[in-house]
């Protein structure tokens, strides 16, 4: 034991245990990788150093790392498990990995809003996303779904009049400027749509003797709201020339719309309290930032708005000059205003016109030019198509498992862990008639268990994941039987060489497992993913760190210590 | 303290001795009677398309009954009811709808003509001489809506459509509409006859069912190379090589023969236990075949021997699956059971492959290149 404390390869396994252990402490989302990271360096160091004893640190240090992300995070468990619903959002066509990848990102926004972090979205194929919340309440469900289903809507207003909206506008007309026509109008980036006759007229009408004019882009602009800033955050990205009041007009007028939409603005500083701006109806709203003192959120919930809260960034108002030096506001992501080029001297005639294009210059030069360039396609893309999604939805039935039902399928699947625990357990036990060879094989598979539930329960186990788990019980021990039986045989070897022949047979078992379900892991078919990762994991897990370690174990029993019995014809 | 002596062990005859070509015989029986049971594998909701419901009853319930019930309301499926520990469960099964399938194929076709469209009616709308080109154009998409109007039974006049925008917005609103009376032509009749406390709906699609089919083969094309490269790879001699992967094969025949035979049906999670046996089945052909090649002695002792360790990990695999399977039992929780009814059939069936087809012809190689 002293020897080891001295031993400069334990006291670098201890190092990285520490680091390990505080990666897992302070990181909890990627607590997961980190154990997946962790097997993988212990499995390597117990693979290649060759003293048993370490080979026996690297597993109990994995443990020890497996129980303590368990006892800190807990384990996470699909709906199955957990109770709650899953909803299928259905897409409307097929659509490439990254467009999925980039859907599944919206959609979690989307949900996120509503403060369900715990929601998960997930691709099934590439038409399907399935959202699942650990909830079955009713109006929170309809809540989501509603968030789901809805299709946002775009206007472009200029001077306070909507020159064109999302109803007007071809969806498949909305496509990037190809690098010709980039060319010719001397831009970065632009995207082009067309319009209807309806929809051309009512931008000639109101675009009329409007050159240079900001059209701002609103995406779902709240049709009933009044907008509380506090100075601070009027000021914050206002450029150094501009004044206070500059940004409260210029805000002002951005807001301003015909048909008594109007979204007036007011600065907290100024407010005079015993003269509150009163609301339309009792669907009136506040928007105000989530950092605005409890006391004037009571006032105005008082006096009969709804307070909606936004964070800082979307709240505060970014500003542009024109090139008449007029200060404009660019974006406001609070009231759904995402852009706002300039009008065009051409399409300010009041000729109604059926092809536009949004264009515009980015900083920067190669890669990163490129790139902002492309940032801002999309978004003017995803604006003009009326909402986030670039592809139309629709929902499909949703499952609801109630909790307690949930619950009782976790506390069966946990009790036939146990069962097959001991069911295999007695097994070795008869098979070996030997305590000192089945105690290990018992303890290691313990072990395996409990790594293998922190690593998967870091992520989410579901259905295919447990039955998986199950599955590495029996299959798990099958390498411990490999090497005791090689060790038991009667031969001229000794037990090194019989080891060597038992981890020849044990590597390519683990090889095999993996091929044969590497394909399965990439498939995109989630419903069993899971049973294909703990498939894996287990087969790797034992192979790098439980193998080397039974084998080290089962070694200092056969011999009493392998230095001493190096030379010696074994058993 | 010294463990004990191999001759010690629990013990069995070497069944390689005599005439061990006769061993064949069982797995060979086997394998015919899977290749008669295999055409007759149902196919799940996953790969053929269709809605499984699943509910939880409040109270006991008869399958026949149901189904009639249903029936009366034009609702074809299904039923079956179980009884588990968490009281019974139904599961009603609800084939592919034709209309559905039919929807989806307008839907492929509206899209793929309505770029053309948009961009003639714009066209159209700035110039009058594109007028007839486009009329013509707009009036093949109208047939396809149309198509759909009727399908959703709704009639084109119910909108006011002026341009193609609106005719998109009334094609969406008709497919949708398709879809939901599908679901609704399900919900109803479960509402009105069985009384349940939770229900699950699983609707697949027939674009999704076919997208489960091809990545499906997908994996099975991949594993099945990669297993085949690995092998030949890893032997680099020609009959070990292919008596390994004839026991992994036949393996897997005799796992499909059992589900047609018990009426397990193809889905996901059996899909998942398939090729994990590949993987197993592998494992214990890969063991006998080492053990024969690389190790010195008597073949048929060898044999024997690999067979006392192949034996334990297929009994320890079949142990853990059977406490699968008892959870699946008293669950009835369909990913449990085509899991663990796959394995424990796959399992069972690795014994016999393994020991009576991989280990005949090897050792019928070996005692010839010995000879």
């Amino acid at each position: 034991m002293i020897d080891l404390l001295k031993n400069p390869k334990f006291i670098s396994m201890v190092v990285l245990f520490l680091l390990l252990l505080s990666g897992i402490f302070f990181y909890s989302t990627f607590s997961g990788l980190l154990l997946i990271l962790s097997l993988i360096v212990f499995g390597l160091l117990s693979m290649t150093w060759k003293d048993p004893r370490i080979k026996l640190v690297g597993l109990s240090f994995m443990l020890l790392l497996a129980i303590a992300n368990i006892s800190l995070h807990g384990l996470k468990y699909g709906i199955d498990f957990q109770g709650g619903t899953r909803i299928p959002v259905l897409l409307e066509k097929p659509v490439s990995s990254d467009s999925m990848s980039e859907l599944v990102d919206i959609v979690k926004k989307r949900v996120s809003v509503l403060g369900l972090t715990e929601a998960k979205v997930r691709a099934v194929g590439d038409t399907q996303i399935n959202v699942e919340v650990p909830s079955s309440d009713e109006q929170t469900i309809k809540f989501i779904e509603d968030t789901l289903s809805h299709q946002g809507v775009y206007w472009g207003v200029i001077d306070g009049k909507v020159a064109i909206s999302g109803e007007d506008i071809y969806s498949t007309s909305i496509l990037p400027l190809n690098s010709q026509q980039l060319v010719q109008s001397g831009a970065d980036w632009g995207v082009t749509f067309s319009v209807n006759r309806h929809g051309a007229e009512q931008f000639a009408a109101v675009g009329k003797n409007k050159a240079d004019y900001p059209v701002y882009m609103f995406l779902d602009r709240p049709t009933n709201a009044v907008l509380l800033l506090s100075k601070a955050e009027l000021r914050k990205s206002l450029p150094e020339d501009g004044s206070e009041k500059e940004a409260f007009r210029s805000l002002s007028n951005a807001l301003s719309l015909d048909q008594d939409r109007n979204i007036s603005v007011y600065v907290i500083e100024d407010l005079n309290l015993s003269a509150l701006p009163t609301p339309k109806n009792n669907a009136t709203k506040v928007l105000i930032s989530i950092n605005a003192s409890d006391e004037i959120k009571s006032v105005f919930n008082r006096s009969g708005f709804i307070v909606t809260e936004f964070s800082e960034v979307d709240i505060t108002p970014s500003y542009n000059r024109t090139k008449a030096g007029v200060l404009t506001v660019g974006s406001l992501e609070a009231v759904g205003l995402l852009s706002a080029p300039m009008l065009s001297p051409s399409l300010a005639t009041g000729v109604p016109n059926y092809g536009f294009s949004v264009t515009g210059s980015v900083p920067g030069t190669g890669a990163e030019k490129t790139a902002e360039a492309q940032a801002n396609v999309k978004k003017i893309e995803s604006i003009l198509k009326g909402g986030s999604l670039p592809v139309q939805i629709s929902l499909g039935s949703r499952t609801t498992l109630p909790a307690s039902l949930g619950k009782e399928f976790l506390r069966l699947s946990l009790i036939g862990v146990v069962a097959s625990l001991i069911a295999i357990s007695l097994l070795i036990g008869i098979r070996y008639r030997n305590l000192r060879a089945t105690i290990p094989i018992i303890l290691i598979s313990i072990s395996e268990l409990i790594i293998l539930l922190s690593i998967l329960g870091s992520f989410t186990i579901d259905l295919a994941a447990m039955a998986g788990i199950i599955a590495a019980i029996g299959v798990g021990v099958d390498a411990q039987i490999v090497i005791t039986d090689e060790l038991l045989k009667k031969t001229e070897e000794n037990i090194e060489e019989k080891i060597e022949h038992a981890f020849d047979i044990i590597k390519t078992n683990v090889i095999v497992a993996a091929l044969s379900m590497i394909p399965l892991l990439f498939s995109g078919l989630v419903e069993i993913i899971g049973f294909a990762i703990s498939t894996i994991l287990g087969s790797l897990l034992g192979y790098m760190l439980s193998r080397p370690a039974y084998a080290s174990i089962v070694g200092l029993i056969v011999g009493g210590g392998t230095e001493r019995d190096k030379n010696e014809k074994a058993v | 303290m010294k463990l004990q002596q191999d001759g010690e062990l629990m013990d069995f005859p070497n069944i390689f001795k005599g005439n061990y070509k006769l061993l064949a015989i069982p797995p060979l029986i086997l394998i015919l009677i899977s290749l008669y049971f295999i055409p007759q594998i149902k196919m799940g909701v996953d790969f053929q398309g269709g809605t499984l419901v699943t509910l939880s009853l409040k109270g006991a319930a008869d399958a026949e009954k149901l189904k009639a019930d249903l029936a009366s309301e034009g609702l074809k499926a299904g039923v079956e009811v179980y009884q588990t520990t968490t009281g019974y469960k139904a599961e009603i099964e609800v084939p592919q709808s034709t209309k559905l399938v039919e929807a989806e194929q307008l839907k492929s076709d509206f899209n793929s003509k309505l770029p053309k469209v948009s961009s003639l009616e714009i066209l159209a709308l700035q110039n009058s001489s594109e007028t007839n080109n486009y009329l013509v154009k707009r009036a093949e998409l109208e047939a396809i809506s149309d198509k759909i109007f009727a399908l959703a039974g709704i009639s084109r006049s119910q909108f006011n459509i002026t341009g193609v925008i609106e005719e998109q917005k009334a094609f969406s609103t008709a497919y949708l509409k398709v879809y939901s009376d599908y679901q609704s032509s399900i919900s109803l009749p479960i509402e009105k006859h069985i009384a349940y406390d939770s229900i699950s709906v699983q609707t697949v699609s027939p674009l999704l069912s076919s997208q489960f089919i091809s990545k499906a083969i997908n994996v099975v094309i991949f594993s099945a190379v990669l297993s085949v490269l690995f092998v030949f790879f890893f032997f680099r001699t020609f009959v070990p090589s292919l008596a390994v992967l004839t026991g992994a094969l036949s393996d897997v025949l005799i796992a499909l023969g059992a589900m047609g035979i018990f009426g397990i049906p193809f889905t996901l999670p059996s899909f998942a236990a398939l090729l994990m046996l590949i993987g197993f089945s592998l494992d214990t052909d890969i063991l006998l075949t080492m053990r024969m090649l690389r190790r010195k002695g008597d073949p048929r002792e060898k044999a024997h021997w690999a067979m006392k360790t192949g034996l334990t990990m297929s009994v320890t695999a079949i142990v853990a699956f059977s406490a699968l399977f008892i959870l699946a039992i008293l669950t009835h929780i369909p990913t449990y059971l085509e899991i663990s009814a796959v394995a424990l059939a796959g399992l069972v069936g690795d014994i016999f492959a393994t020991w009576g087809i991989n280990a005949v012809l090897l050792l019928w190689y070996v005692e010839r290149v010995n000879a």
